[in-house]
């Protein structure tokens, strides 16, 4: 019966294609790159030398910034499921369906969703293999490498799967579906030590399977990694939001125009919200930063004896990394902004009827995102500057390119989230013309 | 002779196979206080829409007399209609649609930045608004702590910032009990055709109509008769 209703439900809505392509195509970027960085990493895996662990170490922390938000888009998209069928999950409420049976249809269409979204993810991780197969490591490129078993692609699109069910789940928990229609839930703490649980969960079965095929002296070294990498997660999640709280409330008060003052109040109403939105790119700019400028600086001092491609390697690894992350954001905020735009589509449209133009409200919205953002990224990165102080002063010195390198990487990070963030205009249009 | 501040004439507008207006015409007098009954579907929200330029008709023309001399809002494109909206117009909605995380001064305040003026100037005039209306001491409070009629009078007071000469309402009430909905009334009678302001009213609530200067009804998309309040 579920499954009847969930298909009678799936016919077009009012609320435009974007809302059905943009979480398909979020899906469809992050399985691409899940696939992507696994291909690459099993080759590393297949290493048994001494400098294998590094490059190993390096695969793991990419997979977890991977995985993380692959949690969160997996929540927005079950609320954008839950927003785009508003009307029709109300009626169905009146008309006596349960919680439980609502819930199951909006997590039911989030996998859909989400598996028609991983399996074009998966002909673009096929589609773009030949380019990623160029990228060298150790003086060679990963070649045909990348290609993971079908057994393994399997696998991920299961995953992909199971983990946009779980966080549907939870993300809907944000929301009430009640027969006068869908609203969000004020009072539900965000969860977002889940992301932490998810991140050392997903670190701690990589020491499993490494202590099950017995490689104990890895396992070790990946647990150290994983408290130090989990830690400064949790830190970051404590202290980001009392940031942006900060600085909003200072922007909030000096707010000339009424883009820049909806922009700061929408910031302040929830930081935390904020926060999780562009919370992963902070963990990647420390890293950008840090790693960058050692590697830098190591380069400019000499080659690594036994591995001369080692430095440049890492440096490879590091803008990867930074850009998959990025990537990542971008797709995450573009879903939780077309459900945030449905959320309050009402007074979207009443602000149309008042006369505000769609650019004032848009800029408003850009500036929602991309303010916490730059902060996040930018203050990241000075923190890693000036935690490292001595490293990055003497690379500013001795290896300038090596960080003027990783601040475009940077740049071009925050001009994706930027398309993805653009990507959901078409919703606002939409939402401002039902006025 | 007349002094029709609106001027409507020959309205029709459809969406898909429904008729919400068919062939309307209605002249809205400068300083009066009109309101529009009928049952639901009777096409009294379009006729609003159309009249504020909110929505374009199929056929026919709404045209306003502003400062400078007749304008034809069926004429104007979207931007110029938001402008005319944003300048010349307030609203004032069934459930306030007040924007949450802003305070109850930011949010009239931002009707009038959005016209260009400093924030310091709107904030003054929001202020002074906010008093005139009863609100005196509750301007940094956000719209979640005020009570439903707080929050339609600080929807009143975004509408009038702007020195808008017409002021629309779309079911003022429909949200609030009626003690507290008779006390809303007073104060968007007050504010605007008790200042010299044209007010139009959709309402299902006889109790409001009633205090209003003309009632028109509405039926399938036109109006069916017209009476003026003793």
């Amino acid at each position: 019966m579920i499954l009847r209703i969930a298909w009678m439900l799936a016919r077009p809505g009012t609320t435009g294609a974007a809302t059905v392509a943009l979480p398909i195509v979020a899906f469809a970027t992050v399985t691409a790159l899940l696939l992507t960085v696994i291909g690459g990493a099993q080759e590393f895996f297949a290493w048994s030398d001494g400098d294998a662990i590094i490059y190993q170490a390096a695969a793991v922390i990419a997979l977890v910034l991977l995985v993380v938000p692959l949690t969160s888009l997996g929540a927005a998209a079950s609320r954008l499921s839950a927003r785009r069928r508003d009307d029709r999950l109300a009626t169905l409420r009146l008309l006596g369906a349960s919680p439980l049976t609502v819930t199951v249809i909006t997590a039911l269409e989030s996998v859909v969703v989400a598996l028609v979204g991983a399996v074009g993810g998966v002909a673009v991780y096929l589609a773009a293999a030949p380019a990623v197969g160029l990228i060298p490591f150790r003086g060679e490129a990963l070649g045909t490498a990348v290609l993971l078993p079908p057994l393994v692609v399997l696998a991920v699109l299961g995953g992909v799967a199971v983990l946009a069910a779980a966080s549907a789940v939870l993300g809907l928990r944000r929301v009430i579906i009640s027969p006068l229609g869908v609203r969000m839930r004020e009072d539900t703490p965000r969860p977002h030590w889940v992301r932490v649980v998810v991140a050392i969960g997903v670190i701690v079965a990589t020491n499993v399977v490494m202590g099950i095929i017995g490689a104990f002296q890895m396992a070790v070294i990946l647990t150290v990694l994983a408290v130090g990498f989990g830690g400064s997660l949790l830190v970051l999640n404590l202290v980001g939001p009392w940031v942006l709280r900060i600085i909003a409330g200072r922007q909030a008060k000096r707010a000339a125009t009424p883009e820049r003052l909806l922009a700061a109040r929408s910031i302040l109403e929830s930081p935390k919200a904020a926060w999780a939105q562009v919370g992963g790119v902070a963990m990647t700019s420390f890293m950008a930063v840090f790693a960058g400028s050692a590697v830098g600086l190591l380069e400019v001092m000499g080659e690594d004896g036994e591995n001369p491609f080692l430095y440049g390697d890492i440096r490879t690894g590091v803008i990867i990394t930074v850009v998959a992350s990025f990537l990542m954001v971008a797709c995450s905020v573009g879903v939780n902004q077309a459900a945030a735009i449905l959320d309050r589509a009402d007074l979207y449209a009443s602000l149309a009827k008042l006369g505000m133009p769609v650019g004032t409200m848009e800029r408003a919205r850009r500036r929602t995102v991309m303010s916490p953002l730059r902060t996040t990224a930018i203050g990241s990165a000075v923190i890693a500057a000036v935690v490292v102080f001595p490293l990055t002063g003497a690379t500013i010195l001795f290896a300038p390119l090596s960080l003027v390198m990783i601040a475009l990487v940077l740049a071009a990070g925050i001009a994706l989230v930027w398309l993805g963030l653009r990507a959901t205009r078409p919703v606002l249009e939409r939402a401002a013309q039902l006025a | 002779m007349s002094h029709a501040i609106l001027h409507a004439s020959g309205l029709s507008k459809s969406f898909g196979a429904t008729t919400a207006l068919a062939g309307l015409d209605l002249a809205v007098e400068e300083g009066e206080s009109l309101a529009i009954m009928g049952a639901s579907g009777s096409g009294k929200t379009t006729l609003l829409h159309v009249l504020a330029g909110i929505t374009a008709p199929d056929t026919g023309r709404v045209s306003f007399a502003s400062p400078s001399g007749p304008l034809e809002i069926t004429g104007l494109g979207e931007q110029e209609r938001s402008r005319l909206r944003r300048e010349a117009f307030g609203f004032v909605f069934q459930s306030g649609l007040l924007i949450p995380e802003l305070t109850a001064i930011e949010n009239v305040a931002l009707a009038l930045m959005l016209t260009g003026a400093s924030r310091a100037e709107s904030e003054r005039e929001a202020a002074t608004w906010l008093a005139t209306l009863g609100l005196a001491g509750m301007e940094t409070r956000r719209i979640g702590q005020l009570s439903g009629g707080q929050a339609q009078r600080v929807a009143i007071a975004r509408a009038l910032v702007t020195g808008a000469r017409v002021i629309f309402a779309d079911e003022p009430t429909g949200a609030l009990d009626s003690h507290t909905g008779h006390d809303v009334m007073d104060a968007l009678l007050a504010s605007t055709v008790g200042q010299g302001r044209t007010l139009v009213v959709v309402t299902h609530d006889a109790e409001v109509a009633s205090r209003c200067s003309r009632t028109v009804h509405m039926r399938d998309g036109v109006l069916v008769d017209g009476k003026v309040a003793a």
